[in-house]
Order: C-alpha cells, then sequence, then structure tokens
C-alpha cells in the first residue's frame, strides 16, 4: 500500500461514519436541550420554544 | 543482480608532449582516443598520428572548470568509469543561450558512457546501437525502444563550444549536430545527427547525490533548477494507487451503508393528521406519549402538509415525559408554483440526533398567516433511522486525496511538458504581448 496516511484518513472517516451513524447524530440545528416543568404537559401555550413566536415570511413565487 | 566491480588497469598513461605549448599531455582512453585537449593551452591534437597533429587551437575566452574532475574515478552501476573528456554543448534558443555539460567516461573492458548535466539534472548515457522505431503515441511523435514508447519532448542543433580531455572521436569545438530528445521518464532516448551519421543514445536520470558519492566529490551536486524532461515524477504511481486505495475505502464504506441500513431499527413510533386553522386553532398542544426505545440515537420527523402557493412554520419541542429533557427545534415549509415550475416543498424531514431512550411526548406550535386558508399536516416520528448524509460526506471527504494527489502530478507533468518543443499549446503561451 503507497498511501498508508490516505489508508488511515479513510479509515478515521470510515470509523467516524460509523459512529456517527450508530449514535444517531444530525447535521441539523435541533440540538437546543432543556429540562422542562411537567406543566408544559397541560399547558402547551406556556412554553416559548427559542425557534417560535417569530412572524416570518419567506415570499415565494 | 549481482554486480562486478570491474576497474581500469592500473597502468600508467601514457604521455606527450604538446606541439602547440610543449606542455604534458596524458592518455587515458588508450588506442581508443582520437583526439585530445591540452590542458595547458586547450589546443585539440590528434594523438594518433606520430607527429601529434593539432586539429584546432583554442579560440575562446574563458576556460571552463568541469564539476567531475577530468581522472576522477566513480562506480556507476557496478562498473568503475574514470572520466576522460569533458565538452560543453550550446544551444540557442529564442535569442538566448543554454548550455549543458557532457562528461565522458570509460572503462576498458565496458567502453564510453557519458554523464550530462544541465541546471543539476544528471543523465547516465550509453550509446545505443539498436535502432528505435518510429511510431505513434496519442497522435504524438514516438519511438519505440526496448520495450518503452519514448515521446518526442524537443529538437534543436547544438554546437560543441567547449571541450576538453580526450574522445573516441576527432572532436572540434564550434561543431554543430542536430540533437532530438524523446522521453518516457525515467529514461530519455537521444538522436545526434551530423553530416555523417545518426548516434542514439539511452539516458537514464541519475540524482546528482548519486553522482558525488560515486565519484566521491566534495560538497554537495549543484542544485537542481526546474523540472528536466526526464525528471521522474515523485508521483509516478501514486495516483492509480491513491485512486485504487479510495476504490477499495468506498467498498468499505457501501459496505457500512449497507450495515447500517439492514440493522438500524427504522421503526415508526408516531403518527397522526392535523388540521390547522390560523387564528382559531389553538396555537400549540401535545401530542400523546409515545416510547423511544433502545440506545441513545435519532428520531426522524416528517411533516407531510397540503401547503399550496403557501408557508407554514412549526415550533417542536420533543420532551421526555420523565426527565422534562426537551429537544427543541424549528421547521419552515413552504410551496409555492406557477406555470413557470415550483419553488420549495410541501413536506420536510429534520432528524433530532442522540435522544435517549424513555417516554416522549411532542409540542407541536404551527404558524401561519392569517389570512390564508387551514391547514392539513400529517406528523411522522421513525427511531433509529439510517442517516445518508454522513455516508456521502465521507465519500466526498474520501475524494479529497486522491484528488490532490493527481493534480499535483498533472501539474508536475505540465511544468515537465511547458519545457518541451511539442508542449501542448494554450492561450497563455501563444499570445505574444508580455
Amino acid at each position: 500500500m503507497n498511501n498508508p496516511l490516505f489508508l488511515l484518513y479513510g479509515v478515521f472517516l470510515l470509523g467516524l461514519t460509523g459512529v456517527a451513524e450508530y449514535r444517531g447524530w444530525s447535521l441539523s440545528s435541533v440540538n437546543q436541550q432543556k429540562v422542562l416543568p411537567k406543566s408544559i404537559r397541560d399547558n402547551p401555550g406556556a412554553y416559548r420554544s427559542t425557534y417560535g413566536g417569530v412572524s416570518r415570511y419567506i415570499g415565494g413565487k | 543482480m549481482s554486480s562486478t566491480l570491474v576497474s581500469p588497469p592500473l597502468v600508467k598513461a601514457k604521455s606527450l608532449a604538446c606541439p602547440n605549448c610543449g606542455g604534458p599531455v596524458e592518455l587515458r582512453g588508450f588506442a581508443h582516443t582520437l583526439s585530445v585537449v591540452c590542458p595547458q593551452c586547450l589546443s585539440v591534437l590528434d594523438p594518433t598520428t606520430p607527429q601529434v597533429q593539432i586539429l584546432q587551437t583554442f579560440q575562446g575566452k574563458e576556460r571552463i572548470q568541469p564539476k567531475i574532475p577530468l581522472g576522477a574515478r566513480g562506480t556507476l552501476s557496478g562498473i568503475i568509469y574514470q572520466v576522460i573528456g569533458f565538452q560543453q554543448r550550446t544551444v540557442m534558443s529564442e535569442g538566448d543561450f543554454f548550455c549543458w555539460d557532457e562528461y565522458l567516461l570509460f572503462n576498458p573492458y565496458q567502453g564510453f558512457r557519458y554523464l550530462t548535466e544541465y541546471e543539476g539534472h544528471w543523465n547516465f548515457v550509453r550509446v545505443q546501437s539498436a535502432l528505435p522505431v518510429a511510431t505513434r503515441s496519442g497522435g504524438r511523435i514516438a519511438m519505440h525502444f526496448e520495450g518503452k514508447t519514448f515521446l518526442a519532448f524537443d529538437a534543436m542543433q547544438a554546437q560543441t563550444s567547449y571541450v576538453l580531455g580526450e574522445f573516441p572521436w576527432q572532436v572540434r569545438s564550434g561543431e554543430w549536430a542536430a540533437c532530438q530528445d524523446l522521453i518516457a521518464p525515467p529514461y530519455m532516448l537521444s538522436a545526434e545527427t551530423t553530416d555523417d551519421e545518426i548516434t542514439w543514445s539511452l539516458g537514464e536520470y541519475t540524482e546528482g547525490t548519486d553522482i558525488w558519492k560515486a565519484f566521491k566529490l566534495p560538497g554537495p551536486p549543484p542544485a537542481k533548477s526546474g523540472i528536466f524532461a526526464n525528471q521522474p515524477s515523485p508521483y509516478r504511481g501514486t495516483v492509480g494507487s491513491a485512486w485504487r486505495t479510495w476504490l477499495w475505502l468506498n467498498v468499505a464504506l457501501f459496505g457500512l451503508l449497507l450495515f447500517f441500513s439492514m440493522f438500524k431499527s427504522n421503526r415508526e413510533v408516531f403518527k397522526n393528521d392535523y388540521v390547522f386553522v390560523p387564528g382559531r386553532s389553538a396555537s400549540a398542544f401535545v401530542t400523546s406519549a409515545f416510547d423511544l426505545a433502545g440506545r441513545e440515537s435519532n428520531v426522524e420527523l416528517a411533516v407531510h402538509t397540503d401547503l399550496d402557493n403557501n408557508w407554514a412554520y412549526f415550533s417542536f419541542a420533543l420532551i421526555n415525559e420523565e426527565t422534562g429533557q426537551a429537544f427543541d427545534f424549528g421547521r419552515e415549509v413552504s410551496y409555492y408554483h406557477d406555470s413557470d415550475g415550483s419553488e420549495g416543498s410541501r413536506n420536510d424531514t429534520v432528524i433530532v440526533p442522540g435522544v435517549p431512550s424513555g417516554r416522549y411526548y411532542l409540542r407541536v406550535e404551527p404558524e401561519m398567516s392569517r389570512s390564508l386558508t387551514d391547514l392539513r399536516y400529517e406528523i411522522t416520528l421513525r427511531r433509529d433511522v439510517p442517516n445518508n448524509i454522513f455516508f456521502l460526506l465521507a465519500a466526498l471527504l474520501l475524494l479529497i486525496p486522491p484528488i490532490f494527489k493527481t493534480v499535483r502530478s498533472a501539474r508536475f507533468e505540465g511544468q515537465r511538458w511547458r519545457e518541451s518543443d511539442y508542449a501542448p499549446k494554450t492561450s497563455s503561451n501563444s499570445g505574444g504581448d508580455d
């Protein structure tokens, strides 16, 4: 094998891909974790989402 | 392969007196020497005649000191050679003069060899008796010789501008010869044409450090400048090897993809339909609870809507019923279309990473413009889904090393052929503005 560094890099990438897939990683921006009170279950409107409450119009054709 | 050191016999060199200046002239080439240059006055002499005829007197202005001294002995390819002659050849190209040096090596059993040097690039050269066969390779002029195809590299008229030592032909300073070089790195096939004959020789690129070591010369060899015609590419063989490695890594990556595709549970854990009436529906609600089993893994949330020239925004929170831990995220869905085409999509999918097992519910808060119609949508949650984006990313990142090597190799070859008379014509070298 004439490309030991490339092979090492490739094996690292494959390993990283395997770990990402096994652990269920994602590139989505969804990882705002917080601990909410149990009252949210009964009063969902009381919760202020990090991503909510902003009027948006994105235009269109 | 065994190599036999064949040393020239340690006989005293024959000596004669220069008829021009009277200085002593040594002969190391024995009966092979047909001309010799007096080291004192640089006259070219014919030692084969009893009276040692003067063939040419030195007309030059400066003496040149060979980098390998005459008389030096060195072992090349397992054979001991002695440097007995030196000549400098000059070509004129586009108004500039270029010179290279040639050293004549002699071993009484092996005959003559040459060392050529141009700007720190050396070739060990042997005259060939066999003739190459003219051919073409990829539409280019080429020669086939000893199983290799040599591509035409350059052609020039070279003048012998300086001579020193002895030669097995009647050398003259100022002689012209037509030279043609063809390359199959690390080899160079050269033709030298005079009025009388065509001489073919085969050179092999040799590192200056090897020459210096062979002749036990002091100091470092002259530094290399540029890339020589038959200089072996440092990337030779590595590009193909890199692409083969890339192929095998992709096979392994595909195997990994198949493995996860087969063994990921990809289980639907929740599905429900909803209607949102802007201005009338509750702005936020929670779903019934559902179980996310197994190890920590991802959860895929898919929203399918009936949007038509409209948009909607969903604030989601995936909340663990027991711990209160929430995964908070928002998704924008929009779909517009007219006669020119469409934009966006009625559906959206997001993967929530690293969700521990437990009992969860989903908080949903849709938003729309008040003036628009009702929105029907379906929410589906799946546990432990394959996420091909990482495989795609890995495949793209795996491309970097072989592409990098390919580009470096192509750049090296581009630099090599830029010096060639047969270089591909480009707009940059066809212009004459600069």
